[in-house]
């Protein structure tokens, strides 16, 4: 029975009407209609929760029309509401009406990708006298392998997606409009004091970090690249609090 | 039954296991929902309050500021978990790996109570985040108690099962509500959550007299009472209350509150607020009166002890 329900709450299935008790088919509408209504809105603004920054891009109204449709086709598959959207970012993508937005699927994803890192578990880093320790233990610090906490993630982009995503939590719409969205940026996206933390970085950064969490050594995680600057990044790094372990 | 279930049943509250510090002041003070807005003033202000109810689908990450918050709030105060996605009026078994993640989290805060509702939410794989109606016959009952029992064995604890707010009935159905829950509570041993808006809700929604509905109702497997505000839909054709939870306790339900009070004799009670959240002052203010009215009903049964 509970697959006629299903079917008569998000689409226009009628085969379910016959259980509910009503005077008529107006009646039982109405009372059905609460609880399409119910999971209609909650899930669209678990949708708006979750993806703000892509809200404020295309505005309300268009937002909540694309969740509208979305959820047509994608209802949750947990009860836990906040992991709901996985391929929101996907459908987006392939979404005819979004695609004068051609960066927003990218944004989408980010957003998505930040949330699941401040549920995701923490791990206690290594603060600044603990790495300067670390360094002058050893005679050569090239040999040193750096730990980073695995839900560590760096993703690239085409577009400023990082830069217009921090735009939109520093001091909103004219940031937002400075942002120059077709310049390609590499993110850095890491847990630090129980929230995802976004950081944009260099190209040759990336490289470097992507190394240092395959576990290379120091002097093999180094880019092959004039522009980088070991110093410079070194300390960002331990600024940013990423280092759980290094020996 | 098997031998688990039947250990189950004469498993009472007061003797369930790794009894808490804070027992004492959950039973007599009235408690409210824990929402992320209120987290630090909870914990700059520790106001005084029985205790705070979070829905455990909200705590189920891993980590980040829901999970350090609540481990913090916990250090100072009872906790009950109220569960919202264990759809156990699902035709389909229960998802096994949700229930780890909610026993997890029972595991970790040692709740007061744990809680679940008489309703579904998931069906083919899809979780539809909304409390949906069953029907009243011999077949849901079975299965909604074959899930209870399910869920007690695996929690090792009884369960807090409360009345649903509905907005239609169901022609297939073949009892009455208050039949089904409690044939539902005598068969798996669990205990009721009183939810008195609900009651209001769905009495209204379905012309039937909320003060009948409460008469009838097993006040003796009560454990803990959830009071909240609703809407009204004033559509010409049916007129529905809508249990939104963004209003204040309505005036009716305060007074269906007292009359279930003389049913049930004191009894742990939430405020509960999950939309349109005011001033945590404001949710503070409707607990204190709920704790009057409980004094008075507490008076009023000392006065029958002098008469017996």
């Amino acid at each position: 029975m509970n697959t006629f329900f299903k079917n008569a709450l998000l689409t226009e299935d009628t085969r379910f009407y016959n259980e509910i008790k009503a005077s008529g088919i107006q009646e039982k509408e109405i009372r059905l209609n609460v609880y399409r209504n119910n999971i209609t809105v909650s899930l669209i603004d678990a949708l708006s929760d979750i993806f703000p920054v892509t809200q404020t891009l295309v505005g309300d109204e268009f937002f909540r029309a694309s969740a509208r449709i979305y959820l047509e086709n994608n209802q949750p598959k947990s009860p836990v509401i906040s992991e709901y959207g996985a391929n929101f970012s996907d459908f987006i993508r392939h979404f005819e009406p979004a695609q004068s937005l051609p960066y927003l699927a990218d944004l989408a994803a980010l957003e998505y990708a930040m949330l699941r890192l401040t549920h995701s578990e923490e791990y206690e880093t290594l603060d600044h006298q603990t790495v300067s320790d670390a360094f002058s233990s050893v005679e050569d610090p090239s040999t040193l392998t750096f730990s980073i906490p695995p839900t560590t993630q760096i993703l690239a982009s085409p577009f400023a997606i990082g830069s217009l995503y921090r735009a939109h939590f520093s001091d909103g719409h004219q940031r937002l409009n400075n942002v120059d969205i077709n310049q390609s940026e590499y993110l850095l996206l890491i847990k630090s004091h129980l929230y995802a933390q976004l950081h944009v970085i260099q190209r040759d950064e990336a490289v470097f970090i992507k190394n240092l969490m395959q576990q290379k050594v120091l002097s093999e995680a180094i880019p092959d690249s004039d522009a980088f600057d070991l110093g410079e990044t070194l300390a960002k790094l331990i600024e940013w609090n990423v280092f759980t372990n290094i020996k | 039954m098997s031998p688990v279930l039947t250990e189950l049943s004469s498993l009472r509250a007061e003797d369930s296991p790794l009894p808490s510090r804070f027992a004492e002041r959950f039973q007599s003070q009235s408690g409210i929902s824990l929402k992320p807005a209120y987290y630090q003033l909870i914990l700059s202000e520790q106001p005084d309050v029985g205790f705070f109810e979070i829905h455990a689908e909200n705590y189920l990450s891993q980590g980040g500021p829901a999970r350090y918050y609540l481990q913090k709030i916990r250090e100072n105060y009872p906790i009950t978990v109220h569960g919202v996605g264990l759809s156990i009026g699902g035709e389909q078994p229960i998802n096994q790996e949700h229930l780890n993640r909610v026993a997890q989290l029972v595991d970790d805060v040692q709740p007061e109570v744990f809680s679940e509702h008489l309703a579904w939410s998931s069906h083919d794989n899809a979780f539809l985040n909304d409390l949906l109606p069953v029907a009243y016959d011999e077949a849901t009952l079975q299965r909604v108690c074959e899930h209870i029992d399910h869920i007690q064995s695996h929690l090792k604890r009884t369960m807090l099962i409360e009345n649903p707010s509905t907005y239609f009935e169901f022609n297939r159905s073949t009892m009455s509500e208050i039949d089904f829950i409690s044939e539902m509570s005598k068969r798996t041993g669990c205990r009721l959550l009183l939810d008195v808006n609900n009651v209001d809700v769905s009495c209204f929604n379905h012309g039937h007299d909320a003060y009948d509905y409460l008469n009838a109702f097993p006040a003796h497997a009560v454990g803990q009472i959830h009071l909240a505000g609703h809407t009204i839909d004033s559509n010409q054709t049916v007129p529905l209350k809508i249990d939104s939870h963004d209003e204040p306790v309505s005036q009716d339900v305060w007074s269906l509150y007292h009359h279930t009070l003389t049913l049930t004799g004191d009894c742990p009670t939430l405020i509960e607020r999950d939309g349109n959240l005011p001033a945590m002052a404001v949710l503070l203010e409707e607990a204190a009166f709920a704790n009057t009215i409980r004094k008075s009903i507490h008076s009023l049964e000392i006065r029958r002890e002098h008469i017996l």
